[in-house]
């Protein structure tokens, strides 16, 4: 199950690539189709994160992972750097878990 | 712009490694997937045990936007053999796609260092994955340490740099909402996925305003 999805996606992502390499696409896309596509893969990616932050586990967050989303959001607006973002989001909920703990 | 790379594969392989993933199931992601981003999302989703064609049309969604780069790239590779640009569009990444297109813009026309790039960056993609995977196990107890909360950081710092104007914003928080409100609804996984083919679609009809 693992390796058929490894595999799938492997081959959806080198048909995508070698497609427009190979195939003459219209010089320019319509504005519309364009736009969708530019904006599609950041919806996605924060459609995956959104319910890590609000509703972890299936319940709504008690705050840690909320508290630490907007210090990443702060951080890497700041300091345009993922790692630091995430070192500091990562610190941020281990703190606020191990308080809200006791 | 190649030490990004580092930075990111080495978090891939750890948390990779962190959710239960077989060595040669990870390695095997970087080897022929080659998308990072793509590749957070698989591993978010193997824990969440979506079933594969669900993953698979996740990637597909997300690696969409390859289509404009290699469409805005072709012309310049117009003289190169077929078996060249199969084998330039395997490596083609959004930060090869970002050199090359400097590059082109600049006059040049050698096919040569685009090459060179998005071959350096898949090898250096693959060393810090297995160096991640390597870590991984060291880190400790998950979740005592926040350490299941850095794929989630790692989604939302990816969100934030590709952040160029006020909609692009909007289509993120509300992909996030919805997801999470579908989320919590008890639609899980099926959610994500339809919330973030829908969100975008806020700009497509939005006023050319942004447009720039």
């Amino acid at each position: 199950m693992t390796w058929l999805a490894i595999t799938g996606s492997a081959v959806v992502t080198y048909l995508i690539r070698a497609f427009a390499f190979r195939v003459a696409m219209p010089a320019a896309l319509p504005g519309r189709v364009a736009r969708y596509l530019d904006a599609l893969p950041a919806a996605i990616i924060a459609a995956l994160a959104g319910p890590a932050v609000l509703v972890p586990g299936g319940t709504v967050t008690r705050g840690p992972e909320l508290a630490a989303a907007l210090v990443v959001v702060a951080v890497v607006a700041w300091r345009r750097n993922l790692l630091a973002g995430v070192l500091a989001g990562v610190a941020v909920v281990a703190l606020l878990r191990l308080v809200l703990a006791a | 712009m190649l030490l990004s790379v580092v930075v990111v594969g080495i978090p891939f392989g750890i948390v990779a490694r962190q959710s239960g993933l077989l060595p040669a199931e990870i390695v095997a992601m970087s080897v022929f997937v080659f998308a990072g981003a793509s590749q957070f999302a698989m591993v978010q989703l193997f824990k969440d045990g979506v079933a594969w064609p669900l993953v698979v049309a996740t990637v597909f969604l997300i690696n969409l936007r390859h289509l404009l780069m290699a469409a805005a790239l072709r012309p310049h590779f117009a003289r190169a053999s077929v078996a060249r640009r199969l084998a330039a569009a395997y490596v083609l990444t959004d930060e090869a796609f970002a050199m090359a297109i400097g590059w082109f813009r600049r006059g040049r026309t050698e096919l040569a260092y685009y090459a060179t790039f998005a071959v350096a960056l898949y090898i250096l993609w693959n060393v810090a994955t297995v160096i991640g995977m390597v870590l991984g196990p060291s880190i400790g107890e998950p979740r005592r340490f926040g350490v299941d909360f850095a794929i989630t950081a790692t989604f939302i710092a990816i969100v934030v740099l590709g952040v160029r104007r006020r909609s692009d914003a909007v289509v993120a928080l509300a992909a996030a909402l919805l997801a999470s409100v579908l989320a919590y609804a008890g639609a899980s996984v099926v959610a994500v996925v339809t919330a973030g083919a829908f969100a975008p679609l806020l700009v497509v009809f939005a006023r050319d305003e942004a447009a720039a």
